[in-house]
């Protein structure tokens, strides 16, 4: 464990990442606290440029304060983003494991209906699905997560493969162990370190499809997120450069963290990256 | 000499397990002659060779010494003539033929492009060549074999085609680093038998790395027993086997199974397990085809009284591990029985097997995977009785008596898997199977990933556990000298039929099958230990 810490830590680009990474999750948790009167408060004059008095990062096109925007953008892409990899990795873990574990025909099944998600553009069943379920925050999650698990029930599915012809499976096995309880206490456990890598990297991609949907007017109506900045600001784009480029950095800022952070948990989690 | 290494330090990366992979080593290969490094894991034997070789791994630096290889000192020597010398000079042969093998290549590719990095021929010549080598190494067909990938090959005829690779430049030393540990023992005196054949034309000096005390026997001319990255003794092959002067060598000389002490306890009574006709086939393919079929179980039947060990001896794809499996229940079995106490499991319901199973438990073979990394001892020995509702206070009352029993330190439990040695993780599995008190052991291969002295310790504790529980024990083992040392009977089986079984004393001394009879004659070092 104290290894793993380490060796996480050994790079100075994943220290800025992680660095990063706190203090977008320290502002979007204390963003209530910090603009109590809410993002979608009109506070001056519209597309003032960053530097205004009292507009830290300007206003936008109906003359909101931008910089309250970007802070409660943070806790939806944050929200959305961590929910839904968390729902895709359920139902991968879900998939992968069973059909990794039984193996033969429920193998096959399964892996055909993960199949049957992977063939269809991703985005184009996102969007009907969240049209169909009325858009709201809610619906982002859900449908996030029904289009993204399929990665993690093949990353799943190999890591039992190989783990349950190890020995000690098959020990526990010939204990009279339960299949749910070998699953559970024998090969999962051996198999998170992946599972981990892969869910910190849907995070981010969780995020950039949110920011798709959420431009497309796709989003919760009621709620402001960077995505729906940039989309309502669109028009504005070549007046005030402002308007779209804070919360598209701010999606980039936090995307590249994750993914700095997702690939040094690979190098760290993996024993045979030990040196 | 041929080659000389004096004094020979090599320093290991902080934080190895000892501060020197090899330290002040002293040996001579004189021209045409054998000579055998032997020793346990983690010696020092193939760190020497790799040293010869100049190829040690990264980390490995030598400190001091010289290695004299006609004269010039091969430490001293730039890196790109000591390339030159690889394979010209010195040629190497390892363990594991497939992995020295790219996969992707077929044999006369690989063979031609050995010749051709040190020799200016074309392309048609070599391959000449290598059809001339190819048959000396006595592969049958040697122009068919040029187009073939290493796959297609078995382990036997890799080996084969490894040692023509390193004879293609007439090296003046071969080194062999446990050139025959992978193969079966038939196989195995094949290959000795011809590396020694061609050592003899060829007038080679051969270094042969081994920890087997049988090879050494069977090749040696000069003997070096090593232990800890120091030669502790050093002499010609009979001095060092009939006279062994350091205690080491006597311990290792001492465990090496000798196949002479069968135990003789009676055996009656109605059998606790039989097995009848079992048989199992492997079908290979997907849902909509099937590419073929192999029988892995033919037909086989057997008997098992209580405090009984039944040795079931083959070589590998024999059938011997599926038949287990198929007992223990880890496989179906297509057809047959097998009969506990009268009661048949082999289409048990999982439901209804699940009381039962307590009653076969198995030792595995690889200590390394056979317990959870990520499970602490308590945990591990304890997940039977806990998987039976016994609550944890009790089981672990009862996991210090067994830690005990198997000759461990009941303070262990809350420690985890890789702070052990392969003969302790061996013990825990042992724990781990004897805290359900079954009636029947299945011990698969449980020593042969291990050293020889620890060997012949798991091999007396599993005898003494057997006699204490009065279990009746299944023994799956390639060896036939393990088998002759701790089975009551044995059953030779081969490509998933049974050729002959009988009491062990009685099938070593008389085999009936011819099979059988070629198998004792391969035991490496025969009459000599």
């Amino acid at each position: 464990m104290m290894r793993s810490v380490r060796l996480f830590f050994a790079k100075p680009a994943t220290i800025v990442a992680f660095a990063v990474f706190v203090a977008i999750v320290v502002i979007a948790l204390a963003a209530p606290l910090l603009f109590a009167r809410g993002p979608f408060t009109i506070v001056g004059m519209p597309l003032l440029p960053p530097g205004a008095p009292g507009l830290l990062a300007g206003s936008d096109v109906l003359g909101r304060d931008m910089a309250v925007g970007l802070a409660y953008g943070a806790r939806i892409s944050l929200l959305v983003g961590i929910a839904s990899s968390i729902g895709a990795v359920g139902i991968g873990i879900l998939f992968g494991a069973v059909a990794g574990y039984y193996g033969g025909l429920v193998d096959e099944l399964l892996m055909r209906v993960t199949e049957f998600f992977q063939i269809i553009p991703s985005f184009v069943l996102l969007m009907v699905l969240v049209a169909f379920l009325q858009p709201s925050l809610g619906a982002t999650v859900i449908g996030i997560a029904l289009v993204s698990w399929p990665q993690v029930a093949r990353v799943v599915r190999g890591e039992f493969l190989s783990l349950k012809a190890r020995e000690f499976v098959q020990a526990a096995r010939t204990l009279g162990m339960r299949d749910s309880r070998i699953i559970l206490t024998q090969i999962l456990p051996n198999a998170l370190p992946p599972i981990l890598v892969v869910g910190s990297m849907m995070v981010g991609s969780a995020i950039l499809t949110e920011s798709a949907l959420s431009f497309l007017g796709l989003g919760d109506p009621n709620l402001l997120s960077w995505g729906s900045m940039i989309g309502g600001s669109r028009s504005a784009m070549w007046v005030a450069w402002w308007t779209t480029v804070l919360p598209g950095l701010a999606i980039m800022a936090t995307v590249l963290s994750l993914n700095f952070i997702s690939d040094r948990l690979n190098d760290a989690l993996n024993p045979r990256r030990q040196r | 000499m041929l080659v000389s290494i004096q004094g020979l330090t090599a320093a290991l990366p902080p934080g190895a397990d000892r501060p020197l992979a090899i330290e002040d080593l002293s040996l001579d290969i004189a021209h045409n002659e054998i000579v055998c490094i032997v020793g346990e894991s983690g010696s020092g034997k193939s760190m020497t060779a790799h040293a010869v070789m100049g190829l040690l791994p990264r980390g490995v630096g030598v400190t001091g010494g010289r290695i004299l290889f006609d004269g010039v000192d091969l430490l001293q020597e730039p890196p790109e003539a000591m390339r030159k010398r690889r394979g010209r000079e010195i040629a190497m042969i390892f363990q594991d033929p497939m992995a020295a093998l790219n996969p992707v290549v077929v044999i006369g590719r690989q063979v031609t492009e050995q010749i051709r990095a040190h020799r200016a021929i074309s392309e048609r010549e070599a391959l000449q060549q290598a059809v001339d080598l190819l048959g000396q190494v006595g592969l049958k067909d040697p122009a068919a074999l040029l187009g073939a990938y290493p796959h297609q090959l078995s382990g036997g005829q890799r080996q084969r085609v490894m040692i023509a690779m390193a004879l293609s430049l007439s090296p003046r030393l071969l080194i062999a680093d446990e050139p025959t540990t992978a193969l079966d023992v038939t196989t195995q005196a094949q290959i000795l038998k011809l590396i020694k054949k061609i050592q003899a034309q060829r007038q080679m000096s051969v270094l042969f790395i081994t920890h087997d005390f049988g090879v050494v026997a069977d090749m040696a001319d000069r003997v070096a027993v090593m232990r800890l990255g120091q030669v502790v003794e050093n002499g010609t092959v009979a001095q060092i086997l009939d006279r062994p002067a350091h205690p080491y060598t006597l311990a290792l000389i001492a465990a090496v199974p000798k196949g002479a002490s069968a135990p003789l306890d009676p055996a009656e009574g109605t059998p606790l397990l039989e097995v009848r006709g079992l048989s199992k086939t492997f079908r290979r393919g997907g849902l909509f085809s099937s590419r073929g079929a192999v029988t892995a179980v033919d037909d086989v039947s057997l008997t098992l009284n209580r405090g009984e060990t039944l040795g079931i001896v083959g070589e590998s794809g024999s059938g011997k591990s599926t038949l287990a499996r198929c007992v223990i229940r880890l496989l179906e079995p297509d057809s047959g029985a097998v009969l506990l106490d009268g009661t048949d499991v082999a289409k048990m319901k999982s439901g209804r097997l699940r009381p039962l199973r307590r009653r076969i438990q198995m030792v595995f073979q690889d200590p390394y995977s056979s317990l959870n990394p990520r499970q602490r001892i308590g945990d591990i020995i304890t997940a039977g009785p806990r998987a039976y509702g016994e609550d944890t206070a009790a089981a672990l009352a009862r996991a210090t008596e067994i830690l005990r029993l198997v000759g461990l330190n009941p303070e262990i439990l809350d420690r985890f898997p890789h702070e052990f040695s392969g003969g302790q993780r061996q013990r825990i599995g042992l724990a781990r199977a004897l805290m359900l008190q079954p009636d029947v052991l299945i011990a698969d291969e449980p020593v042969s990933a291990l050293d020889v002295t620890v060997q012949a310790q798991v091999l007396k504790l599993l005898d003494e556990v057997r006699r204490t529980m009065n279990l009746a024990m299944l023994f799956i083992t390639h060896d036939m000298r393990v088998a002759a040392e701790v089975c009551h009977r044995v059953m030779v089986m081969r490509n998933g039929k049974v050729v002959e079984s009988g009491p062990t004393h009685a099938l070593f001394s008389a085999p009936a099958s011819g099979y059988t009879k070629s198998l004792l004659a391969a035991i490496p070092g025969r009459g000599r230990l």
